[in-house]
């Protein structure tokens, strides 16, 4: 950079990134300080930000009234799951997209990637008669299977995979490696920075995902955790304080994983220019 | 064929087949049967489908609430999209002057926590900082001797409020995107137009506004999919109300769905809105190639 020094002009700047930065976290402020107060307090006391009587009654119906831990729990293996296997079939069709020849394969992958481009209206109608022929309704089955497979995943495992020397796989075969150990132990482990970034957004995409669910998950034990929200907030008398509990155990792990994958992200995001 | 040959189509014809049958099944058939769907009158309750023609698309034009949905989408774009470009560029230009790593990395961060929240949950988190009677957004109002509001049920503000709510939803990626447009524009650029005297301004048209045409592209396309097809923070803040001012499309097309169960009609509706989205992406691209080769 070319000026260093703390001129009228950059300390504006510093104050207006900084005001807006914290005017950002706001609401996250606003939900933690919420969870704590009673509900007959939120919806008197219009004055106070800060809980005037602090209590975990909010906290405590969450944990204890409802399923909160089975919903949590089916949002993270079903999360964990869609990862996995996007990873792993990104990654495989990538390779063979990437490095081998065979009739169609361009066809295919035009295919693949026009897929991208389609609004999620014109497939979740379609998708929900498919779905439910085949039995799987109220299935968590059902938000896992479609997602197992990612036309985005797969573009980027090209990507990175038609960057490694055709010479070092075919040395491999030399070495009389299978196809697939060739992939396995010496495709996979080239293209880790890419496939960080795709598990991150493929977790975060599953995890946050509330459209497919709400659609497909009808019955209380199956829901996922931004459903529960959502529950929370539809019951007829609204207990703002049960909501907020619930939006800070939902928020706070996120939060942190974000925190400590930061740098992945970041670079994974602008690595490949997607959400 | 050698033995190598044979092995090697082997393993395509094992790792690809499981891979394109799951493309099949949950991408390519809906999306042929979605874009069919609305010549037939199909419901989930009876077993024959008839043909319908083009009753529903005949439909589509008598329907006074498909426009009005259609209205208040573009109204959201129109809005929502300029504003989240302006707004992003002008922070990330400005968190990029910021010499010190410790804090351009904290502003980048704080800027993009909310996108890594799940949106529904921020839709209800919002809902409450919007309530009229206790919400925050009215405390800060009194605070500062304004009257109160009625955020999300007064029509005038409501899809205002959930424009709001969006943006500081998705701010975080766009400014991380021109952030790495920025970085890539070779210094040397504009050591030579600081050399020949050029203005701040004369600098960011003719420099970093053309050199981050690609970026501004991407973005340009990526949020307007994304923005047309937004649906968590409509149907959980407003649901669609007051007086319809935030029936988007996309709720239109669920509630048409899921709701009334008229799968064909939503079907009919969808198409509408891919036309429109393809349109759209198209006339971006064409607008942004022109440019580049500028």
């Amino acid at each position: 950079m070319r000026t260093k020094k703390w001129d009228l002009p950059y300390i504006l700047l510093f104050a207006a990134l900084l005001i807006g930065s914290l005017v950002m976290f706001v609401p996250y402020l606003w939900m933690v300080l919420t969870s704590f107060k009673s509900n007959s307090e939120i919806l008197t006391s219009s004055n106070h930000l800060l809980p005037q009587e602090p209590t975990l009654s909010g906290y405590r119906k969450v944990l204890g009234e409802v399923p909160f831990f089975r919903w949590f729990l089916n949002s993270l293996s079903t999360s964990a799951i869609v990862t996995v296997g996007a990873m792993f079939s990104s990654a495989l069709a990538g390779y063979i997209f990437a490095k081998f020849r065979f009739r169609g394969k361009r066809l295919l992958f035009v295919v693949i990637l026009a897929t991208m481009m389609v609004p999620f209206q014109i497939v979740m109608v379609p998708t929900y008669i498919i779905i439910s022929k085949l039995n799987l309704v109220n299935d968590l089955s059902a938000i896992v299977i479609p997602y197992l497979v990612s036309a985005f995943g797969i573009f980027l495992a090209k990507q990175f995979i038609e960057a490694i020397p055709n010479e070092l796989i075919e040395a491999a075969r030399m070495d009389g490696a299978s196809e697939f150990r060739t992939f396995w132990s010496l495709v996979l482990p080239q293209i880790k920075p890419a496939l960080s970034a795709l598990a991150i957004f493929s977790f975060m995409a599953s995890w946050n995902n509330y459209l497919w669910p709400l659609i497909i998950l009808n019955e209380e034990s199956k829901m996922t955790v931004p459903l529960a929200l959502v529950f929370f907030n539809g019951q007829n008398v609204v207990n703002y304080n049960v909501v907020m509990s619930a939006a800070v155990l939902i928020m706070i792990p996120v939060v942190v994983i974000f925190l400590i994958f930061q740098k992945q992200f970041i670079k994974g995001l602008t690595m490949t220019g997607f959400k | 064929m050698s033995k190598q040959q044979v092995s090697e189509r082997r393993f395509i014809a094992l790792s690809l087949t499981p891979i394109v049958i799951l493309f099949l099944v949950f991408s390519v058939i809906p999306i042929a049967i979605g874009t069919v769907l609305m010549f037939f009158d199909y419901s989930p309750l009876s077993n024959s489908i008839p043909f319908a023609g083009f009753k529903h698309i005949q439909e589509l034009f008598s329907d006074k609430m498909f426009f009005k949905s259609l209205g208040v989408t573009f109204t959201f774009v129109i809005v929502a999209i300029p504003a989240n470009i302006v707004v992003t560029l002008l922070i990330a230009m400005g968190i990029n002057k910021i010499h010190d790593g410790f804090w351009k990395n904290s502003f980048r961060t704080l800027f993009f926590l909310p996108a890594i929240a799940p949106l529904a949950g921020s839709a209800v988190i919002w809902t409450t900082m919007f309530n009229a009677d206790s919400g925050v957004v009215n405390m800060a109002f009194k605070l500062l001797g304004l009257p109160s509001v009625n955020w999300l049920t007064d029509p005038s503000t409501a899809l205002l409020s959930v424009i709001i709510m969006t943006l500081w939803a998705d701010i975080g990626y766009n400014i991380v995107l021109f952030m790495a447009g920025l970085d890539s524009i070779p210094e040397s650029l504009y050591e030579a137009a600081e050399l020949d005297g050029a203005s701040k301004w004369h600098v960011f048209w003719s420099i970093s506004l053309p050199m981050l045409s690609r970026t501004m592209l991407f973005v340009f396309i990526m949020t307007s999919i994304s923005y047309f097809q937004m649906f968590p923070q409509f149907q959980i803040m407003t649901k669609g109300g007051p007086l319809h001012e935030t029936y988007v499309l996309a709720l239109n097309i669920y509630d048409q769905a899921f709701s009334f169960m008229n799968m064909s009609y939503a079907s009919a509706m969808a198409f509408m809105m891919l036309i429109i989205i393809l349109i759209l992406t198209l006339i971006q691209m064409r607008i942004g190639r022109s440019q580049w080769e500028h």
